[in-house]
C-alpha cells in the first residue's frame, strides 16, 4: 500500500479533530455498560471506538511528521469557496424545506445555484430549474409518490383543481 | 424446473422487463457521466423504491448496477474520463483508439466484450453461489463475526492508501451502525437522551450523504474541465475481431469473477488485473499496450462485468459486501425483508434465481443500448455540471426525506455529506463507513453469540476457533493482512529491495 508522502492543509488539525472525537466516542461507549461483560450491549462500541482511538492516534503520528505539499492552500484547494457556498445554500434549503415547502424552497435553491454554477445568466438559470423541477415533481411526486412538504403553497388544492380542469374539458 | 420458473419471472413481467430496461438505460448514463457513481444512484434508488414490491425495486437496480459498470467506459473512450473507478484501465487503450478515429468500433467492441463477461460472471453465479451457500450453513457464528471483520479490513486496506485510516472508518461505521436501542437488552447506545436516535441513524441517509452529497461536493473542484469531442463512425464491431478477441475475454472474464467474488475487492482491480494480464500474455499486439491496443479494451471491459456477477457470490451466500455498491445493496435487500446469507438460498431460492435471471435480463440489454444512441448519448455526457449538480443536490435531499417524511434524516444526510467530503480531501476511504454500517449487526449478533455460547471465555472463544479450519483460515487472513501494512513488514520488504 502507497502511503502519502506529503500531507495538505489542515490534515493535522483534522487529525486532532477524529482523535478528539474518538476519544468522546471512546468514552459515550464506555458508559454504555463499562467493562460488566464481553457479551454486553457495550462490548462491540467499546471495541471499535478503542479501534478508533488507536487508528486515530497512528495516523496522526503519521501526519504529524509529514512535510506540508507546496502551492497547496486550504482556501483554495481544499475547502474552496465553492463549495462553501454550495454547502450554505444546500442547508439554507434544508431549513426552508419544511416551513415553505418543498416546491418554493427547492425553485430558490436551484435558480441560486444553477446561476452560481453555470453562469450563463438568469434567464437560463430560470428555464433550466423550471425544467428539471418540472422532471423531478414529476417523477418523485407523481409518479413515485414521495410525499414532499407543502409548506405555504396550496398543493393539493392545485392539483385537484388542475384534475378537475382536466376531466371537465377531456 | 422450479428455478426456471423464477428465473423467467422478469422475463415474462412487461412490468419487470420495463424496469430493467430502464434501470439499464439509466445506469449506463449514470456510470458514464463523470462525478455520477453507481454507488451514489443506487443509494438515492433506495429512498425512492424501499416501499415498492421487491421484484420491481431489484429489477432498477440490479439494471442500475449492471449499466453502470459498463456505462464508466463511455466515457473512458470518449473523453479519457473513466466514468467509473472500473474504467480506469479502460481509458489506457480505449481513449488512444478515439483519437484514431475509431471511437465508436471501441465502443462497440467494448459493449460487445462486457456482455460476454456479463455471460460468463452470471454462469459463475449460479454455479457456484449454491455450493457456496451448502458450505455456508456450516459456519458457526464465531466465522461470520470474523468474516465481517475481514470484509471491513479488506475494503480498508485496498481502497485508500493507510490501512489505519482504513480501519478507523469501517470502525467508526460499526459506531453509527450501533447507534439506537441494542436490538437484544433495549439498551441505549449512544443516543444522548435522544429520543429520535431510538431507532438509530437510518443507513440510507448515510449513504446517500457519503456517497452522493460528499461526491458532488468533491465535483465542485472541476468545475472548469473542458471535454473533447469525437467523431463516431461504425458502431457494430467486425465480426472478426470478436471472434479473434474471443479467447482473451473468456479468460478475463475468469479473472473478473474470481477477482469479484473476494470481499475487498471490485471491478476496478479486477479490470487492472486483466489488463495487466492481457499485456503480459499478448505476444504481437498490432498497436502496442497503451497506443490503441485492442487487447487493453477487451480485457478490462470483459473482467469488470464478469466482476458484477463475481461480487453477487459472497453477497447473497454470506451476506458479506465485497464493496461499497454492494455493501448498499445489502442495504436494500435489508430494507425489503430479506436477509441475504446462507438461509436465503434456503428459504428464499426465488430471490436468487430471480436476481440471476434479472442480471441475464440487464446484459442483454447493456447489448441493446449498448449499440444504439451513441451519438445522442456522446451530446448528454457533455450536460455541463453547472446544471447537473444542483440538480445531484436536489434529487439527493428528496431521497433522504423520503426515507421517513421527516427533515431529520436530511440532517443526517448532509452532517455525512460533509463529513464524507473532508474525509476525501485527507485520503480517508468512504467505503468501509457503508460497510460498517451495513455489518455492525451482523458483527455485533454473532460476536455476542459466539462468547456467549463460551461462557464469556476469551481464551474458549479463540481455543474453539483454533480447532475450526474454517475460523483458523479467517483469523490468518486477517492477522496476515494487518501484519502486511505494519511497518515491521513493510520495512523488511523495502530493505530486500
Amino acid at each position: 500500500m502507497h502511503q502519502s508522502t506529503r500531507r495538505r492543509p489542515g490534515e493535522r488539525l483534522f487529525g486532532l479533530l477524529v482523535l478528539i472525537a474518538s476519544l468522546w466516542l471512546f468514552w459515550q461507549a464506555y458508559s454504555i455498560a463499562q467493562f460488566s461483560s464481553l457479551s454486553s450491549s457495550g462490548a462491540l462500541p467499546l471495541a471499535a471506538t478503542a479501534i478508533m482511538v488507536v487508528s486515530a492516534c497512528l495516523v496522526l503520528s503519521h501526519t504529524m511528521r509529514l512535510p506540508l505539499t507546496p502551492n497547496v492552500r486550504f482556501v483554495r484547494h481544499v475547502f474552496p469557496p465553492i463549495v462553501g457556498i454550495v454547502v450554505a445554500l444546500i442547508f439554507m434549503f434544508a431549513i426552508m424545506l419544511e416551513p415553505v415547502g418543498f416546491l418554493l424552497s427547492a425553485t430558490v435553491f436551484l435558480f441560486l445555484s444553477m446561476t452560481f454554477l453555470h453562469r450563463k445568466g438568469w434567464v437560463v438559470s430560470l428555464v433550466m430549474t423550471w425544467a428539471s423541477l418540472v422532471l423531478v415533481y414529476c417523477v418523485f411526486r407523481l409518479i413515485f409518490k414521495v410525499i414532499l412538504p407543502e409548506g405555504i403553497i396550496p398543493e393539493r388544492e392545485l392539483m385537484a383543481a388542475v384534475s378537475h380542469w382536466f376531466n371537465a374539458f377531456f | 424446473m422450479e428455478a426456471l420458473s423464477f428465473f423467467a419471472i422478469s422475463w415474462v413481467s412487461p412490468e419487470l422487463l420495463a424496469l430493467t430496461a430502464l434501470g439499464t438505460f439509466l445506469g449506463i448514463y449514470v456510470g458514464a457521466i463523470p462525478g455520477l457513481s453507481v454507488t451514489m444512484a443506487v443509494s438515492i434508488l433506495i429512498s425512492f423504491t424501499f416501499s415498492w414490491d421487491v421484484n420491481n425495486a431489484l429489477c432498477l437496480m440490479v439494471g442500475v448496477y449492471m449499466g453502470g459498470v459498463y456505462g464508466g467506459s463511455r466515457t473512458a473512450i470518449l473523453l479519457n474520463i473513466p466514468g467509473a473507478p472500473s474504467a480506469i484501465a479502460t481509458a489506457l487503450d480505449g481513449y488512444p483508439l478515439a483519437q484514431k478515429g475509431l471511437a465508436g468500433e471501441a465502443i462497440g467492441l467494448s459493449t460487445v466484450m462486457s456482455v460476454i463477461g456479463g455471460f460468463v460472471g452470471i454462469m459463475v453465479l449460479a454455479v457456484a453461489a449454491p455450493v457456496v451457500s451448502d458450505f455456508a450453513i456450516s459456519f458457526q457464528p464465531r466465522d461470520y463475526m470474523l468474516l465481517g471483520v475481514l470484509g471491513i479490513m479488506l475494503v480498508g486496506s485496498l481502497s485508500g492508501n493507510s490501512l489505519a485510516k482504513g480501519i478507523l472508518a469501517g470502525a467508526f461505521g460499526i459506531v453509527i451502525g450501533t447507534v439506537g436501542l441494542d436490538p437484544l437488552t433495549a439498551e441505549e447506545r449512544f443516543t444522548f437522551g435522544v429520543v429520535d436516535l431510538w431507532n438509530g441513524i437510518n443507513p440510507v441517509a448515510v449513504m446517500i450523504g457519503l456517497f452522493g452529497i460528499s461526491e458532488a461536493l468533491t465535483q465542485l473542484h472541476y468545475m472548469d474541465k473542458i471535454t473533447v469531442k469525437q467523431v463516431i463512425h461504425r458502431i457494430v464491431p467486425k465480426w472478426k475481431d470478436v471472434k479473434r478477441f474471443l479467447p482473451l475475454s473468456l479468460q478475463s472474464s475468469s479473472i473478473g469473477v474470481i477477482v469479484g467474488a473476494l470481499p475487498g475487492t471490485g471491478g476496478d482491480i479486477a479490470a487492472l488485473m486483466a489488463y495487466d494480464y492481457a499485456k503480459r500474455t499478448t505476444k504481437n499486439p498490432d498497436v502496442p499496450f497503451g497506443e490503441g491496443a485492442k487487447e487493453g479494451l477487451v480485457a478490462p471491459e470483459s473482467a469488470n462485468n464478469a466482476a458484477v456477477s463475481g461480487a453477487y457470490i459472497p453477497m447473497l451466500t454470506l451476506g458479506i459486501p465485497g464493496d461499497a455498491v454492494t455493501a448498499v445493496f445489502i442495504g436494500a435487500l435489508f430494507i425489503h425483508g430479506l436477509n441475504p446469507g446462507p438461509l436465503l438460498m434456503i428459504e428464499q431460492p426465488n430471490i436468487f434465481w430471480f436476481t440471476v435471471g434479472n442480471l441475464t435480463l440487464a446484459n442483454l440489454f447493456i447489448l441493446v443500448f449498448g449499440l444504439t444512441g451513441i451519438r445522442l448519448f456522446s451530446k448528454i455526457v457533455e450536460c455541463p455540471k453547472g446544471l447537473l449538480i444542483p440538480i445531484i443536490f436536489l434529487l439527493s435531499i428528496v431521497g433522504a426525506y423520503s426515507i421517513n417524511n421527516a427533515v431529520t434524516d436530511v440532517w443526517w444526510m448532509l452532517a455525512f455529506g460533509v463529513i464524507g467530503y473532508f474525509m476525501k480531501q485527507y485520503g480517508y476511504p468512504v467505503g468501509p463507513v457503508i460497510l460498517g454500517v451495513i455489518l455492525s449487526r451482523l458483527i455485533d449478533e454473532n460476536w455476542r453469540r459466539a462468547i456467549l455460547s463460551e461462557q464469556g471465555s476469551l481464551s474458549g472463544f479463540f481455543g474453539e476457533a483454533l480447532t475450526s479450519p474454517l475460523s483458523c483460515v479467517l483469523m490468518v487472513t486477517i492477522i496476515g493482512l494487518f501484519v502486511s501494512h505494519t511497518p515491521l513488514w513493510t520495512g523488511r520488504n523495502k530493505n530486500k529491495i
